[in-house]
């Protein structure tokens, strides 16, 4: 760990990627924890899983790519992959989901091209679309917030939940069922106007889902905290909600029957945590300041699209892996002007 | 700039946010960018300054300068008092040398350079006699403030003065010769780099010297407004200049402090609001930037008829006890000043020249303090992290003040798409370092930037030669055919009048004699044409700029010569082989002529002029004393090198000289070139210029003879 520049600078602001990445880590706690708090255990149980996956596959690659392993993994990068998809699937989905989401994740979304830094795409979102297209059943069966199962799922069912399948005494489809996003496409499939569905048990008053809104308001939290911190820039969150919002009020306003209302759209899913965790993964964005703008806005039009007229349920993943694609093309002409030239 | 009280109210409301959030503080000035690092002034502000400290040896570098090197005007075993001219060139951009205090020459020897590749140069060695005798008014000033640029020129040309800032381009080469060029005379007083503090003392004990000086100069130069950027880090510096200032038009202007503050485009930025155009000079936009101890060595060159020999420098760093600011006379070792600053550890690490930001680290530890060695820092080495890649978090970005894509810059500088690189305007980079400073991965950018900038010029030079060759080439294929044509025209013409005269005797017909006669008349007209030509370009050096060496002009003028005179020559001679045996003559002049001013020299210790001519080859030849030939010799010898360095240099000079500036903003450019290769390039170079020369001379003459 001893190498001694020649050249100036010769001092340093004590920054590091570790500090940065452990940020992120620490901004994601209030939502860890509310997340808990309304869906139970079963989090904390796949975020185990995936750390030790996480721990397995990364050491290993590394050796294979020959690699020195402490100094990668503990840059913590590959944590926060990890805890993205953890927070994607459901809580009480079985074990092997999150274990192959997270192996494929880090290999094909990240060691394949070069390890931290050289992968074009998102790894944890890269990860989350391939469960998504592979086990679409397992991901779409959410756990229920005790809200409206009316039950809280106990550290002990979880785990059994997630391991055999089975509950101990209450039917998997009674703690289950299908998220927020997905009951409003059933529903306005089936011809129920939106404002009819979210009038209906599963939300609250103000027509926001249980649960869902609460977590999306702890990763905001965390989001403004990593902000101050300079963790994440601001251009991502301000970039992609500002755009969700305003699209998702534009078309409410034209028919609200069809199109929910932009605060349904922002506390729903995960828009949070893509707003403030997953799009502002640096390596895979754009890196000037124009082009994150740019980049942050173009998903938040692909997630809306997908949303509304999509075969699946929420656009994250796919609204990020495909902006990830125009990223060169962003970054060359969104170039700022040098001082002292014209533009 | 005003201060208007909305801004100060602004000011004031980020700078209680900036508590919150440090880099609010961004908000506060005009440039982008900018760092904040740990300052560690006090350092070196916690103890006095150091005016009383003559070092027993002084070592003089005969080139301190942007420029070409000066020549000895001492010999050995010379006793010599302080502010005594030593050394002095009139062959282009230079600053003469003057003696820092009195004492012996004991050696005019090659030492080690101050320089990031640790390379040599020819050097005077005083040995100071402890009795710092000085020459009073040795400029011989009356006191008065010159009127015209010109010679506020002169006079600072003869005072030895460089931009002191760090850049080190001979100041009075910066001034324009016109009056009312200039609008803003701006005096850097930021200094942003961590841990210097000379300018502050300067500021402190000397505000009367820079605020003067700086009238000086703008009253030469008929500037109406001066502005004095000063970080606000400096309060004591501040008032100082201040009370300094008061009843002057000189108006001191506290700027943030914030790195790189001090940098030419960043201070004219946040002064005038004028954002300096990329590749134009700053005086061209009528603005003069010079730091506050240039000022000061005007101002006692002006009015009291000093010479720079001594300048302030901080010794500074982690690593010692009792770090102070010295008024150091040049030539004072590194090690020495850092010995009497008392190190915590032996001085088994390199020291560095300048701050850690934009620093320089040296290969010697006994290196001597020159014109623009601001600091002398001893940080021990600490283990640095391991760079990791590149997470593309954009804080360099957000770092640098030129808004380049430092991340972009170095992905394509470590795949080596340089044409990439330059497309982001590499060349733009002032290497102040904020981006390495931030970067979270710990990539050490900067040192990428070096190396991709040394490699695109490296690689045009290279194109450059090649293109050269192939023209080269072609010439050499066109003058082959010419000549074989004209030698079968000859051949032809001859035939011709052979059998014409077999004719004439066969008949009597002689109508057809003119035409071949004709032809031959042709070729005898060109041949002269040819010698003619070969006659004038040696007797009309190209007009070049004055900076160019004499021998330089001498080995092109003989090089077109040669060139000129080829054709008739033989078609094997390869003009590789020519280029060899050619510089034999203009050195030998040269040496000659370095032979007979040095023996001038010794006679006439004062005259400022050296000037020889080449024809003065006889004269020299009956200097007998062998002590003066092997120091001529070893003149010679340095100075051919300086002129190499300078021809490599030359290409750069343009972006060069509008550089006086604080430590940030020289554009490093001559440093990225100092890599060991630097020689040969240099010699490449030369052997580009002389083949261009050559080059040009015969094209004019195939064309003067087509016509
Ligand atoms: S600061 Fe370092 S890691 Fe971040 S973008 Fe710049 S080069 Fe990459
Ligand atoms: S060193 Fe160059 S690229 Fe880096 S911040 Fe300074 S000017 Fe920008």
């Amino acid at each position: 760990m001893a190498t001694i520049p020649h050249t100036s600078p010769f001092t340093h602001n004590a920054s590091s990627v570790r500090k940065v990445m452990l940020q992120v880590q620490i901004a994601a706690f209030p939502a860890l924890m509310t997340h808990i708090y309304f869906f139970g255990f079963g989090i904390t149980i796949q975020w185990t899983l995936a750390v030790l996956t996480l721990i397995i596959v990364e050491t290993a690659l590394l050796k294979l790519r020959n690699r020195p392993v402490a100094p990668y993994i503990f840059d913590l990068s590959g944590l926060i992959t990890v805890t993205g998809i953890v927070f994607c699937i459901p809580p009480e989905s079985p074990w092997w989901v999150i274990v192959s989401g997270v192996t494929f994740a880090l290999i094909f979304g990240k060691h394949l091209y070069g390890g931290l830094g050289y992968n074009p795409f998102n790894p944890a979102m890269l990860g989350y679309a391939f469960l998504l297209i592979s086990f679409p059943a397992e991901l779409t069966q959410w756990t229920l917030p005790s809200e409206v199962s009316g039950h809280h799922i106990s550290f002990i069912e979880s785990f059994h939940l997630i391991f055999t399948g089975q509950s101990l005494n209450l039917s998997f489809d009674q703690l289950t069922g299908a998220t927020p996003l997905d009951e409003v496409k059933t529903a306005l499939a089936m011809g129920v106007p939106v404002t009819t569905t979210l009038n209906s048990t599963n939300f609250n008053g103000e027509q926001i889902p249980y649960g869902w809104a609460w977590i999306n308001v702890a990763f905001f939290i965390g989001g403004l905290w990593m902000l101050y911190k300079r963790a994440i820039r601001w251009q991502y969150p301000v970039g992609f909600l500002g755009s969700l919002a305003l699209i998702a009020y534009v078309f409410h306003w034209i028919d609200p029957d069809t199109y929910a209302p932009a605060s349904f759209h922002l506390l729903t899913g995960g828009i949070m945590l893509a707003a403030f965790f997953i799009i502002t993964d640096p390596v895979t964005s754009s890196t000037t300041p124009l082009g994150r703008f740019i980049y942050a806005a173009g998903i938040a039009v692909l997630v809306y699209v997908i949303r509304n007229w999509g075969a699946f349920p929420d656009g994250i993943a796919f609204g990020i892996l495909i902006m990830n694609m125009f990223v060169p093309l962003i970054d060359q002409y969104t170039q700022p002007r040098v001082v002292g030239y014209r533009r | 700039m005003t201060t208007t009280p909305t801004r100060t109210f602004k000011q004031k409301l980020i700078l209680g946010l900036s508590k919150l959030y440090p880099m609010a503080k961004r908000a506060l000035y005009r440039f982008h960018g900018g760092v904040f690092p740990r300052y560690n002034k006090e350092l070196s502000l916690s103890h006095p300054l150091i005016t009383d400290f003559i070092p027993k040896t002084l070592v003089l570098p005969l080139q301190q300068h942007v420029g070409v090197i000066t020549e000895p005007l001492v010999t050995l075993g010379d006793l010599v008092l302080k502010n005594q001219l030593l050394a002095n060139t009139e062959k282009g951009l230079a600053a003469p040398i003057h003696a820092p205090t009195s004492g012996k020459i004991v050696a005019i020897e090659e030492r080690t350079l101050p320089h990031a590749s640790g390379l040599s140069g020819l050097s005077i060695i005083l040995e100071s006699d402890q009795k710092d005798q000085a020459i009073e008014n040795s400029l011989d000033v009356d006191g008065s403030i010159p009127e015209m640029p010109d010679k506020l020129k002169a006079l600072i040309h003869r005072a030895g003065i460089v931009g002191m800032g760090g850049a080190g381009f001979p100041t009075f080469a910066k001034i324009p010769s016109q009056k009312g060029q200039i609008k803003y005379l701006l005096i850097n007083g930021a200094e942003c780099e961590p841990f210097i503090t000379c300018d502050d003392v300067l500021m402190q004990t000397r505000a009367n010297d820079i605020v003067q000086g700086a009238l000086i100069v703008a009253q030469s130069l008929g500037i109406e407004h001066i502005l004095c950027g000063i970080e606000d880090n400096k309060g004591k510096a501040i008032k100082a200049m201040q009370k300094a200032a008061k009843d002057t038009n000189v108006q001191i202007k506290v700027v943030v402090t914030a790195y790189p503050m001090g940098g030419q485009t960043q201070l004219t930025q946040e002064l005038t609001g004028i954002e300096l155009p990329a590749h134009t000079h700053a005086i061209d936009v009528g603005v003069l930037m010079m730091n506050v101890a240039t000022f000061a060595a005007i101002y006692q060159a002006v009015i009291h008829g000093n010479p720079l020999t001594s300048r302030y420098v901080t010794v500074s760093g982690l690593g010692l006890n009792h770090p102070f600011n010295i008024d150091a006379r040049l030539g004072s070792s590194f090690k020495e000043l850092a010995l009497l600053a008392e190190p915590k550890t032996p001085l088994t690490y390199p020291l560095i020249k300048g701050g850690p930001m934009m620093g320089i680290e040296m290969q010697s530890n006994d290196v001597p303090i020159i014109k623009t060695t601001n600091c002398i820092l001893a940080t021990p080495p600490e283990p640095m992290e391991e760079p990791m890649p590149c997470i593309r978090c954009g804080e360099c970005m957000d770092a640098c003040p030129i808004n380049l894509l430092p991340q972009q810059l170095y992905w394509h500088s470590r795949s080596h798409e340089f044409d990439k690189v330059e497309e982001l305007k590499v060349f733009d980079c002032i290497e102040c370092g904020c981006c390495s400073f931030v970067c979270p991965s710990h990539i050490p950018l900067v040192q990428y930037y070096r190396f991709a900038k040394s490699e695109i010029k490296h690689i045009k030079q290279e194109e450059a030669t090649a293109e050269l060759a192939k023209k080269r080439h072609e010439f050499r294929q066109e003058r082959l055919e010419r000549e074989k044509k004209e030698r079968e025209d000859r051949i032809r013409a001859k035939k011709e009048a052979v059998k014409q005269k077999a004719a004439q005797k066969a008949s009597a017909e002689t109508t057809e004699t003119e035409k071949p006669k004709a032809n031959a008349a042709a070729a005898a007209a060109a041949r002269a044409a040819k010698a003619r030509a070969a006659k004038n370009g040696k007797e009309t050096p190209p007009a070049e700029p004055k900076l160019s060496a004499r021998d330089r002009a001498i080995a092109a003028a003989k090089k077109r010569t040669d060139a000129a005179s080829k054709p008739t020559e033989s078609n094997t001679t390869t003009p590789t082989k020519k280029q060899k045996d050619k510089p034999k003559d203009p050195k030998a002049a040269a040496m000659a002529a370095a032979k007979k001013r040095a023996a001038k020299a010794a006679k006439e210790k004062h005259s400022t002029q050296a000037d020889a001519t080449a024809s003065t080859e006889t004269d020299a030849t009956d200097t007998t004393d062998t002590m003066k030939d092997k120091r001529a010799a070893a003149v010679e010898a340095a100075r051919q090198k300086a002129a190499e360095k300078k021809r490599a240099k030359q290409s750069e000079q343009p972006e060069n000289d509008s550089l006086e500036t604080p430590s940030v903003a020289t554009k490093p450019s001559d440093e990225t070139t100092a890599t060991p290769n630097k020689a040969s390039d240099a010699k490449r170079k030369a052997a580009m210029a002389a083949a261009k020369a050559r080059a040009k001379k015969q094209q004019s003459k195939t064309t003067e003879e087509k016509t």
